[in-house]
């Protein structure tokens, strides 16, 4: 026992350093300016919860917020449908060109967003679509297609065929084998594809820097940036427009600790 | 993806079935149809918003062209491709890609992989209940990183310098610093990666088996040779995993640089991405722009190539 203290202590330590800067930012969030500057694990004396509304309003956090929850919800429900479509496609049927189809759908995996960004601009601004939310889910819904149709096409192949030949004996239609059969069973992954297409949309950043100008149409990790850079030395409420964002982080990752954990070292393919 | 073999066996079968099925009920035309439909919708959203784009990237990337209206642009063959290499602010922004590299892939991978033998060598138990902790600044948005760590490295009223100060050590002006600003952006990235590595390396070392261990125990190997002769070759898959990530998470620097120093002090931190931004979109030379995105592609993916090269999962 006396042996391994010091490893426990060298994990502990690690610890700390990967959640003291979350700890500390928690910290400065509630406190005044001056008490900022006397120590930095010092606790405030009354908590200055002004500071968030000062980041809420004056912020204009309010928007970001509602933006990212509108533009995650408007991304992960639609990419979740369709590629248990389009991985059913791929796992129930053989059909002509499916080979071709299948690595033409996981060019994504690949190519990053930095390699496609100068484009997708043009083409937005074609489509009359920069500046809108749109501009923000209808790419993220595609640039999720590839990794959504592996992981969904993966899913359906593990479960047992007999399952899905006895639903069509009963007569069931393709359609009906695939929304209650089929995509039940995989609940497991539908989750954690979920999970993982929140967590890629809710912190992307490079598409709505380029895409979105008018800050109306921001999303939370453009707007720490620009909030940021106005409030520059007002630490407190750039903490709390931190926290803020991280939050709701924090919570699904406490939630959905084991799957996610498993999940991203999965994620490993993605590009 | 590893199992090609049983996955087509598994989709020759099920389709043997279904051709049987289909053919008895007299459906048969119908279900030639089906498959296709079921892919189209995210066939559309794909192309559109995938494939355009990235066949856009290649053929900008040949053109001349202000962004502004089409019928400026011009067809130049692989001019921006000779400008690059030209382009001493290219070659710049690739090198600080290259320097970065080792603190964004190889030190996070070396952090977790120590501390996770030693953690597995001495059969701790309960090291999943630091795995939280661990992996939590993993998942954080890359601004968000540069943000917070912009004011815990700000040279005048930061927390580290602080505590440098308390400790009589140094201080340093870190992101504003000309030598340090590069390893700083580093070691943020670094720090963000190393409880993922850590994780996905404890999760690999408990998949080898304890035989293997006591094998190389009764042979007398001490813990180094115990480390060489089976962790180390335990973790190939691991190993690849990890610096795969890592690799394609190194592309965050964008976030976390364009979130502290923006590129400087200088252009001491201006990696490729950033440059490209600034080409396409500041000074409107969306064909420049391009040639630099297929470049960025073209080294990403030889660098992911490496990877499986030398720790190629193909073995297992």
């Amino acid at each position: 026992m006396i042996k391994k203290l010091p490893i426990y202590a060298l994990l502990l330590l690690g610890c700390v350093v990967a959640i003291v800067p979350f700890l500390v930012t928690i910290l400065a969030s509630l406190k005044t300016r001056t008490e900022l500057v006397q120590g930095v694990l010092s606790l405030p004396e009354v908590a200055q919860w002004e500071n968030y509304t000062t980041a809420w309003t004056q912020g204009n956090f309010d928007r970001f917020f509602v933006n990212s929850i509108l533009v995650a919800v408007g991304v992960v429900v639609p990419s979740v449908l369709l590629s248990a479509m389009s991985g059913y496609a791929f796992a129930r049927f053989r059909f002509r060109g499916s080979k071709f189809l299948f690595g033409y759908m996981l060019i994504g995996l690949v190519i990053p967003l930095q390699a496609m960004v100068i484009p997708l601009f043009y083409l937005l601004r074609e489509l009359h679509l920069l500046d809108s939310l749109w501009a923000l889910i209808l790419p993220q819904i595609g640039m999720s297609m590839s990794f959504g149709t592996l992981m969904m096409r993966q899913a359906y192949l593990s479960i047992p065929r007999e399952i899905m030949e006895a639903s069509i004996c009963d007569g069931a239609s393709s359609w009906e084998t695939l929304w209650k059969i089929m995509f039940p069973l995989s609940r497991p992954i539908v989750g954690t594809l979920g999970l993982l297409f929140f967590i890629w949309t809710w912190n992307e950043f490079l598409l709505p820097l380029v895409v979105n100008i008018d800050p109306q149409y921001h999303t939370l990790p453009v707007g720490i940036l620009y909030f940021q850079q106005r409030w520059t030395s007002d630490i407190p409420v750039i903490a709390a427009g931190s926290t803020i964002i991280f939050t709701p982080l924090i919570v699904m990752f406490l939630i959905f600790q084991q799957q996610l954990v498993k999940a991203i070292t999965a994620g490993a393919v993605k590009g | 993806m590893h199992q090609p073999s049983l996955s087509s066996t598994l989709d020759s079968a099920v389709e043997a079935k279904l051709v049987s099925t289909a053919s008895r009920s007299g459906r048969r035309s119908r279900e030639a149809w089906e498959p296709y439909l079921y892919l189209l919708p995210a066939f559309i959203v794909f192309t559109i918003f995938v494939a355009v784009p990235v066949a856009g990237t290649v053929i900008l990337s040949l053109t001349a062209w202000n962004g502004i209206s089409w019928d400026t642009a011009e067809f130049i063959a692989l001019e921006n491709y000779t400008t690059a290499f030209r382009d001493d602010a290219f070659w710049s922004s690739l090198g600080n890609n290259l320097k970065l590299l080792p603190y964004f892939v190889i030190l996070p991978a070396v952090l977790g992989l120590i501390p996770a033998v030693i953690v597995h060598q001495a059969k701790i138990r309960g090291a999943k209940i630091f795995q939280a902790g661990l992996f939590l600044p993993y998942i954080m948005p890359g601004v968000l990183i540069g943000v917070v760590w912009k004011w815990l490295l700000n040279p005048v009223f930061g927390p580290v310098n602080d505590l440098l100060e308390r400790l009589g050590l140094p201080t340093r002006t870190w992101l504003g610093d000309f030598t340090w600003a590069l390893p700083t952006v580093g070691l943020i990235g670094a720090w963000a990666a190393y409880g993922f590595c850590f994780v996905v390396f404890i999760a690999g070392l408990q998949k080898i088996s304890t035989e293997l261990y006591e094998a190389a125990r009764l042979d007398g190997a001490n813990g180094w040779q115990e480390f060489r002769a089976v962790s180390l070759p335990g973790l190939k898959r691991e190993i690849a995993v990890v610096l795969s990530i890592n690799l394609i998470g190194a592309l965050r620097a964008f976030d976390v640089i364009r979130a502290t120093t923006e590129g400087g002090p200088g252009f001491e931190t201006r990696v490729l991405a950033l440059y490209m931004i600034d080409v396409a979109f500041n000074a409107n030379r969306a064909g420049y722009g391009s040639a630099l995105a297929v470049l960025l592609a073209i080294v990403t993916l030889i660098l992911s190539g490496i990877v499986l090269k030398l720790f190629g999962a193909n073995d297992d």
